[in-house]
């Protein structure tokens, strides 16, 4: 899978290459908008993650010229700007999704993942971790080929573990990614605990293994 | 009061005066003729009956004649070369009343005896006089009125026409929109000054708003990407597996605290957004709706503390405010609602087209109603996970689309209550 990431800042720039290809994505890079149109007219990717303010021209006419090239590529904006106008006319040009700077990594690689699947398979496929199969056409989840049950927010739970698989993801990541931005309203991280507890106490009563490590109090890893 | 209804009452409250000094003048004027007439009347009379008696009395009877127009008295007093003109009241006894008289008094000699001859002449008129000269008055008065009453209409139907026209533009005058607003040219030259003046302040306004909002923009752009770039390396720093159990925790605890920053500067930044009037009501999105997303998306929070949620909702509520800003209204308050709650309480809700009232019981005491809405004004120490900005938000959104907000406390139970000002 061949991810395009489109940023100015060196650094923000070395922090999703480095986040994405742990998670086995093979990364090209674009530092300013001439870069970046000379890529997407030389190679095809997978996914084009593009920042909206770049040096020598605009994230958006990049959406545009990957559009006009007719590329398949999912789009994920990525933007400081948390303009109302910015998000509505970037999603009106074709992009796929829209993060609001700072993210965290794990969320970014969650929907760089999640867009993949959409795109490439139109959803009709599985994803496999060891034991656990997951059917998300129909959101349904297999361990040993038996079917669990799980809630909605669980599902999520175990979507998010799996394509960060291995990497430590912050409590904190885990609730913006349930909760959006009012997770702040919650008052504490507490209440992830409960779900992260039922979802590996369904997982172990269907004879899988124990994959949710807690980390040191910081956070948990899957696998 | 109407500028026309004033400058009208004005020029009626002027012209009364006028009316009343130039009734006084007539009256005094005409006063003054009668009573010349009737002199001139009473000496003519008098030329006569002198000229009669002289006659009548070669026979040199004694003359005794008593009437009201007419009287005629022996009398000791010398004889006078010149007569008398006054006014005088006589009793009239059908009417039992006083009537106005000009009489005429002289000692007169008829054949050596003298007499006094005085002759009257009623001035009953003056009375019509003074009736008719009101009633003039008044007619030509009312007459002015109304004159000037169809004047002014009609002068506020075409001269003011631009000013109304001018005054209407400024009243839907939108902060966002400000830049397709032309005041145009009128045949008045005061209106054009007028208009100018509005054209050139408009576009200044809208230049002012253009910088502001290209300010905050570039602020949360220049602030947010050093957030993100130190939050994506600490990330990053979490996955090493060589760091020990306390090196972790400091790392952990400083992601979480720029994340805190950067959510501080998103809100700051949403206040001055809101402020600036940047989300246009476009829409009436149903608050019913959004109270329900926002309570499934609370759903743990609310199971956690096993909070009762009790509802009050017409089936929908479409409320003229921007979708985004419905939804941070309703987070914040359903959100405060359930932090500042304890195990077991409960949350009423009550929503209408024009009503929005969410009440909750807390173990926090009344809150003083200047501090509630103000920033960075935290209630409790306790609950660190509050920027302090959620009720500061919430009252940034209601004054900024009139909105009216009301907090309450009543046994033990903190009531905030929106209600939108085009209520059905």
């Amino acid at each position: 899978m061949k991810v395009l990431i489109i940023e100015d800042e060196p650094a923000l720039r070395a922090s999703i290459q480095e986040y994405l290809e742990r998670q086995g994505y093979i990364c090209e890079l674009a530092a300013d908008y001439k870069q970046a149109i000379n890529k997407v007219n030389e190679f095809d990717y997978d996914c084009v993650v593009a920042d909206i303010s770049l040096p020598l021209g605009n994230g958006l006419d990049v959406i545009k010229e990957l559009k006009l090239l007719e590329s398949r590529a999912g789009i994920i904006i990525i933007s400081a700007k948390d303009s109302l106008e910015d998000k509505l006319s970037g999603l009106e040009l074709g992009a796929d999704d829209y993060l609001t700077k700072p993210f965290h990594l794990s969320e970014l690689n969650a929907r760089v993942n999640a867009i993949l699947r959409r795109k490439n398979f139109d959803g009709n496929t599985t994803i496999n971790f060891s034991e656990i199969t997951i059917k998300p056409a129909s959101k349904t989840v297999l361990v040993h080929n038996k079917s669990i049950t799980l809630t909605g927010k669980e599902y999520q739970l175990l979507l998010y573990f799996i394509a960060n698989q291995h990497r430590v993801v912050t409590k904190s990541a885990l609730a913006g990614h349930l909760w959006g931005d009012e997770y702040d309203q919650a008052g504490s991280y507490d209440f992830i605990y409960t779900h992260i507890k039922n979802l590996r106490k369904k997982m172990l009563e269907a004879g899988g293994e124990d994959y949710i490590k807690t980390v040191y109090g910081t956070g948990y890893r899957f696998g | 009061m109407k500028l026309l209804t004033k400058t009208t009452l004005y020029f009626l409250l002027i012209m009364l005066p006028v009316f009343a000094a130039g009734a006084f003048y007539l009256y005094t004027k005409f006063n003054k003729e009668i009573k010349y007439e009737t002199d001139e009347e009473l000496v003519n009379d008098k030329l006569q009956w002198m000229r009669y008696l002289d006659t009548a009395s070669v026979n040199n009877p004694v003359f005794r004649i008593s009437t009201p127009e007419f009287n005629l008295q022996p009398t000791e007093k010398a004889a006078q070369s010149k007569h008398k003109l006054k006014g005088v009241n006589i009793y009239q006894e059908p009417e039992n009343t006083y009537a106005p008289f000009r009489q005429l008094s002289q000692v007169i000699t008829l054949h050596n005896n003298n007499y006094e001859l005085v002759l009257r002449k009623s001035l009953i008129e003056k009375d019509d006089l003074i009736k008719n000269v009101v009633f003039v008055m008044l007619a030509a008065f009312a007459g002015l009125f109304l004159f000037v009453l169809l004047i002014n209409w009609l002068i506020s139907k075409s001269v003011w026409k631009p000013f109304y026209h001018s005054l209407e533009k400024i009243q839907r005058l939108q902060l966002n929109k400000m830049e397709a607003t032309v005041f145009d040219h009128t045949v008045t030259h005061e209106f054009n000054q007028l208009n100018a003046a509005l054209n050139s302040m408009t576009t200044r306004i809208h230049n002012d708003y253009t910088n502001i909002k290209e300010l905050t923009e570039d602020a949360a752009h220049e602030m947010q990407t050093p957030l993100a770039i130190a939050q994506s390396k600490l990330e990053l720093l979490l996955q090493d597996d060589t760091l020990s159990e306390a090196q972790l925790q400091s790392i952990l605890i400083s992601y979480d605290e720029l994340q805190r920053l950067s959510k501080l500067n998103h809100n700051l930044l949403l206040l001055a957004k809101i402020e600036n009037q940047q989300y246009p009501v476009t829409e009436q999105p149903d608050l019913c709706a959004v109270i329900e997303k926002y309570l499934s998306l609370f759903e743990e929070l609310i199971r956690e503390k096993d909070l009762i949620i009790h509802k009050e909702m017409t089936d929908s509520a479409p409320w003229p405010l921007h979708p985004a800003l419905t939804d941070i209204m309703v987070s914040n308050l359903l959100g405060n609602a359930i932090k500042y709650n304890y195990q077991n309480g409960r949350i009423d809700i009550r929503v209408n087209a024009s009503t929005f009232s969410i009440s909750n019981t807390s173990e926090l005491p009344e809150i003083p109603a200047d501090m509630l809405f103000q920033r960075f004004k935290k209630q409790n120490t306790s609950y660190t996970n509050s920027n302090g900005l959620g009720l500061a938000i919430v009252k940034k959104i209601a004054d900024s689309y009139r909105l009216q907000l009301h907090y309450n406390f009543e046994n033990g139970e903190h009531t905030i209550t929106v209600i939108t000002a085009f209520s059905h």
